[in-house]
């Protein structure tokens, strides 16, 4: 179990970027998105993420995992909107639905537009997460303080998110050791039975010395923070964030991007579309 | 030997140990996440244990520690397991105030409930009930379709389960804390 941010994406076009364009980037991005259901812009927007996500140069191999996840996670979704709103979407009224067939049981209608509703979702989530996932793998994790520092946030909590990320690795190094020494004690994570809350406290012999032995660690640190005189004035950071032109140009692509969509989202031009050859004869 | 515990008079201030105990809860819980179980006998109510790290935080360290927490943590848990930074925005939002009410709540119920750990699940529990409100702004972004989608299929699964971690975990980081706690003056 590998669960630290890996600098996958060392070296490529992407993680050569300031890493303020993938945070600003990511944050325009994902409002455009939110504001679009018809498949034709977002099939545009998923080209967009595709590139930009190939730019990175992440082996796919490396993340396999997280795909799969995304992708039962978007399934998971669009299933609930599907079953639990019996049909019913959005600025679509019910009279109106192209129905294929009802779900036994439920009652469910499945119609054109609720198959053009569901591809909509998977093409927002999927758009979302490509232009995502190179925040975790092609920003080197020492750019993370200054970046957000840039950016605005007030230097304590962007030294704050530094060190989180720092973290990261040795707690979940502490967890995999607390899970060892349990063990080698009898304990079984993975023990059935004994029902869910049976299941919970058996993550108390984890949570717990993993928790209290991190906070009583973190003494060290305190104190070579209150040595340094941490807070007492304004923080310079090691690293220089300095964007080039072709920085400006991505963001300045995003930011049309934004503008673009939000036109076309107030004119009503994003609203859901139903391809013709989902339409029953 | 100091045994204070947090007063209202240092709810906001911020000062290193503010700092690095909130960057340490957001790590934990980011870690943490990645366990998880699925409720026996529902499709899509699954505990995550990790999550009583934000009302402990909040809790034991005050309410700017727990917002850090639960917003960044939740934020990273996302990032890590693949789904983005930023994709589900709202819900580390959600989180976050999670774990700032929990704090609030803690102090303002310290004259009212003296038991702290006893303190600890009802505050956690009040601020899981009243913060995952924020995920029905999944009906504006399009995650959910109505107020009924939105409820069913995201606030009460969510509540649901973090209330029956919360509600067990968090005591027993309490009770397990404290007598730490006294031990090293904090």
């Amino acid at each position: 179990m590998n669960i630290a941010p890996r600098y996958l994406g060392r070296g490529s076009w992407l993680a050569r970027r300031d890493p303020r364009v993938l945070i600003v980037g990511l944050a325009l991005f994902v409002f455009s998105v939110i504001q679009v259901w018809d498949l034709r812009i977002l099939v545009g927007l998923a080209l967009v993420a595709a590139v930009y996500y190939r730019s990175a140069r992440i082996p796919f191999h490396s993340v396999r995992l997280q795909w799969a996840y995304i992708v039962f996670f978007v399934s998971f979704i669009v299933l609930a909107n599907t079953i639990l709103t019996g049909g019913d979407l959005r600025d679509v009224k019910s009279q109106a639905l192209h129905v294929y067939f009802r779900m036994p049981l439920l009652n469910t209608p499945l119609s054109a537009e609720s198959t053009s509703y569901a591809m909509a979702q998977y093409l927002r989530f999927l758009s979302m997460a490509a232009v995502g996932f190179p925040i975790a793998f092609a920003v080197a994790p020492g750019d993370i303080g200054p970046a957000f520092a840039r950016l605005g946030v007030p230097d304590k909590f962007a030294y704050a998110l530094d060190l989180t990320f720092r973290f990261i690795p040795s707690l979940a190094a502490d967890m995999r050791a607390t899970i060892d020494a349990q063990r080698i004690r009898g304990y079984e994570w993975e023990k059935k039975g004994r029902g869910p809350i049976g299941k919970l406290t058996r993550t108390v012999p984890l949570l717990v010395p993993v928790t209290v032995n991190a906070i009583v660690g973190a003494e060290d640190t305190i104190d070579a923070m209150d040595l340094r005189a941490f807070g007492t004035g304004r923080r310079s950071w090691l690293r220089e964030l300095a964007m080039d032109r072709t920085d400006r140009l991505v963001l300045a692509g995003f930011g049309l991007l934004l503008l673009a969509v939000t036109a076309a989202s107030l004119t009503g031009l994003t609203r859901l579309w139903v391809p013709p050859f989902l339409l029953p004869a | 030997m100091s045994t204070a515990a947090l007063t209202r008079d240092d709810t906001w201030a911020v000062s290193s140990r503010t700092i690095v105990y909130a960057a340490i809860g957001a790590a934990l819980y980011a870690v943490a996440a990645q366990f998880s179980f699925l409720l026996p006998g529902t499709a899509s109510v699954s505990l995550r244990p990790g999550f009583a790290i934000v009302t402990f935080f909040g809790f034991a360290f005050g309410p700017i520690v727990g917002l850090f927490v639960g917003l960044v943590g939740n934020a990273l848990a996302d990032q890590i397991s693949g789904w983005g930074l930023l994709t589900s925005w709202n819900w580390s939002i959600a989180n976050g105030v999670v774990g700032l009410l929990t704090g609030l709540l803690g102090i303002w119920l310290a004259a009212t409930i003296r038991n702290r750990p006893m303190r600890s699940a009802v505050a956690a529990a009040v601020a899981i009930v009243i913060g995952f409100l924020i995920v029905f702004s999944d009906i504006w972004l399009g995650t959910a379709k109505d107020v009924g989608v939105a409820f069913a299929s995201n606030y009460l699964p969510v509540v649901v389960s973090n209330l029956i971690v919360a509600v067990i975990l968090t005591p027993i980081l309490v009770a397990a804390w404290d007598p730490v706690r006294e031990s090293i003056g904090r």
